[in-house]
């Protein structure tokens, strides 16, 4: 009997990293559905960008001499996320700008086009071959009273939680956050009491190109790098809609309780019942649809309630 | 009193219908390899009618599916169990196999009566995900992942054996379904589901009834989808879960999307473009860009088709269909600039 509970405390806190990272891929869409009303579809791809981006810096700098490791990381790590902001201003050109004011159905498959298109691009730059990125942690690992966590999988946890208090704090408490929360609720309006729309717009794709970026960074060293790291911003889309979509605290409750599902699923539940291994990699989304019958708007999301 | 149908022309359905006969023996009188061609007009003429489904119900009535492989491999699989392993005759699963795969589509739509725009996508979407996973599952019948092998359409005793065979049955159903389609959509039906689409609350209004319309739209587009799998389960002749999967879906909707949502015309023309430019033109392609850059086939193809549906999203939301429309128009009003009308 221990020896079960012993393995679901860990199923669990293995599911808790998971659905950190489920809640970086989920903040990431959520900030540009917060300010623009645009569904990013590409989230997956922008992550898996970062987090080549990354790589690359973090091999040529490991080639250095005189640069110790903790430094040729660090390093890798701003200039990953130079590259972010440039790249998500450059999306908010080309994606944001064309599409505003378009049907949701174009939207949504423009971005979809942008996954598939950046997913090509990566492919044909990086190559086939999966690619094994250093992690800065190391392989080490803290253990908690039999619990056992990688210290890489701790800094997933702390990155989100600190992303997301910072994210909620600065939409809710900052002059920039209502102002973008402004835009999205009525663009013109905005524009006419004097917020600069379009630097809205510009900055909310760099935040969400940044926090992708982190996100595939902290991501890569767990997971393998290759071109279908982005599948993994699909399973993230469930979790925000668990969450409530376009809720920031949704995100993170969202992104755990999907990550517990998944692992404690995939573990206790399939040993336990052989039927369940059948739908592993399907719960999520069954779970999406129950949530969504049961109450479209998430756990904390709030009614949108639209006038003729 | 003039006739509902009064205002369509429609002297060019022989001519086509000519054409479409036509065009295997043009094909053989020019080239030896006339049967890979074939084969491709095949996959085309199945992915056509899917389209016209598909378009039925995100072009017309506005409801978003990433979930139309799913159909499609539901219609493939229950034909191939029903006829191989139930002993159903071909001609018996034409029609029992749609409606089987409408009912699927009836489930999946009630959903969509409480959500919309992405949170339809997503449903949808899971939807094909479910589809594929449950069809692994019953591994007893579907022999899971491996592929399952199926036997040629046998109708009224005779088989059909090949490419050039299967085209006739195919393109049968082609025509049929886009005559049908066309008179449907131009129905008090069609005119239900593009009111659904502009606005809910005005359709509603107006008395239309949601509920029924949003499952009937559901209903239809399963139907399509799931004849659609019945042919290609019987003329690809190997199915296998890997086909079926979110890209197929995707696909789908680029097809519509670059032929024009929103009109039966738009999905056919649409889904010819796609499969032909996948087919065709991306092998003859792909060997001049392998000169430059190291790349994959998938690759080049999944590049080309993202690149297609963003540019036609962004700068001809109409689609091909649209484009022929303003040239039509420009034609008809040629000595004035029609520039002024579009806008």
């Amino acid at each position: 009997m221990t020896e079960t509970f012993g393995g679901l405390t860990q199923e669990v806190v293995s599911g808790i990293a998971l659905g950190c990272i489920y809640a970086l891929i989920a903040l990431g869409f959520t900030l540009i559905y917060k300010a623009t009303e645009v569904v990013n579809f590409a989230q997956g791809e922008l992550m898996m960008v970062g987090a080549y981006v990354n790589f690359f810096f973090v091999s040529a700098l490991l080639e250095v001499p005189l640069l110790n490791g903790a430094w040729a990381f660090i390093i890798a790590l701003v200039g990953a996320v130079a590259f972010a902001v440039l790249f998500g201003a450059f999306l908010d050109l080309i994606i944001n700008r064309p599409l505003k004011d378009e049907p949701v159905f174009s939207v949504i498959m423009a971005t979809i086009s942008l996954a598939i298109i950046l997913r090509a691009v990566m492919a044909v730059i990086a190559g086939p071959m999966t690619r094994i990125p250093p992690s800065p942690f190391g392989s080490s690992v803290i253990t908690f009273g039999g619990v056992a966590v990688s210290t890489l999988d701790m800094f997933i946890i702390l990155s989100a939680v600190v992303l997301v208090v910072v994210f909620y704090l600065f939409f809710n408490r900052t002059k920039w956050g209502i102002a973008m929360k402004a835009t999205a609720e009525d663009p013109m309006a905005a524009h006419l009491v004097g917020i600069p729309v379009k630097k809205v717009y510009r900055n909310v794709w760099i935040f969400s190109m940044v926090v992708a970026t982190i996100g595939g960074v902290l991501l890569a060293p767990r997971t393998l790098l290759d071109t279908h790291m982005g599948f993994l911003g699909l399973k993230a889309f469930p979790a925000a809609v668990l969450g409530g979509f376009g809720s920031i605290p949704g995100a993170i409750v969202g992104g755990v309780i999907m990550g517990v599902i998944e692992t404690v699923s995939m573990g206790t539940l399939s040993f336990h019942f052989p039927w369940v291994k059948e739908i592993n990699d399907v719960i999520v989304w069954i779970v999406l649809i129950a949530v969504l019958m049961i109450r479209p708007t998430g756990i904390l999301g709030q009614e949108e309630v639209d006038r003729v | 009193m003039k006739s509902r149908y009064a205002d369509e022309n429609l002297s060019w359905i022989a001519p086509l219908v000519l054409l479409v006969i036509a065009i295997p023996f043009l094909i053989r009188g020019v080239t030896f390899s006339y049967k890979y061609y074939l084969y491709v007009l095949n996959i085309a003429g199945i992915y056509t009618i899917l389209a016209v489904g598909l378009d039925i119900l995100s072009g017309y009535t506005g409801l978003i599916s990433l979930g139309h492989a799913g159909f499609l491999a539901i219609g493939a699989y229950t034909s191939a169990v029903l006829v191989d392993q139930a002993g159903v005759p071909f001609g018996l699963s034409l029609i029992i196999t749609p409606i089987i795969t409408g009912l699927f589509g009836l489930v999946v739509g009630f959903p969509a009566l409480r959500i919309s725009g992405m949170y339809l996508g997503l449903t949808t979407m899971g939807f094909g995900f479910i589809a594929r996973r449950l069809i692994i599952a019953l591994r007893a019948w579907t022999e899971g992942s491996a592929g399952l092998e199926v036997s040629n359409p046998v109708l009224f005793g005779f088989e059909f054996a090949n490419d050039w065979t299967n085209y006739f049955l195919i393109f049968t159903f082609v025509v049929a379904v886009i005559v049908v389609a066309r008179r449907v959509m131009n129905s008090k039906i069609g005119r239900a589901f593009m009111a659904i689409r502009d606005s809910e609350r005005a359709a509603e209004a107006a008395g239309v009834n949601l509920t029924r319309y949003k499952l009937l739209a559901f209903f239809m587009s399963a139907v399509l989808a799931g004849l659609a799998g019945v042919l290609f389960a019987h003329t690809m002749r190997f199915i296998s879960t890997d086909h079926f999967d979110i890209l197929l879906s995707i696909y789908f909707i680029i097809m519509i999307l670059v032929g024009g949502a929103g009109s039966i015309y738009g999905a056919v023309l649409g889904s010819v473009f796609i499969v032909l430019l996948d087919f065709l033109l991306i092998p003859a392609f792909k060997d001049w860009m392998a000169l430059f850059v190291a790349i994959e086939v998938a690759d080049i193809q999944s590049l080309i088709f993202g690149l297609i549906m963003f540019l036609f999203i962004i700068f001809q939301p109409m689609g091909l269909y649209g484009v022929w429309l303003k040239i039509r128009i420009y034609w008809k009003l040629f000595p004035f600039n029609p520039r002024k009308r579009f806008t």
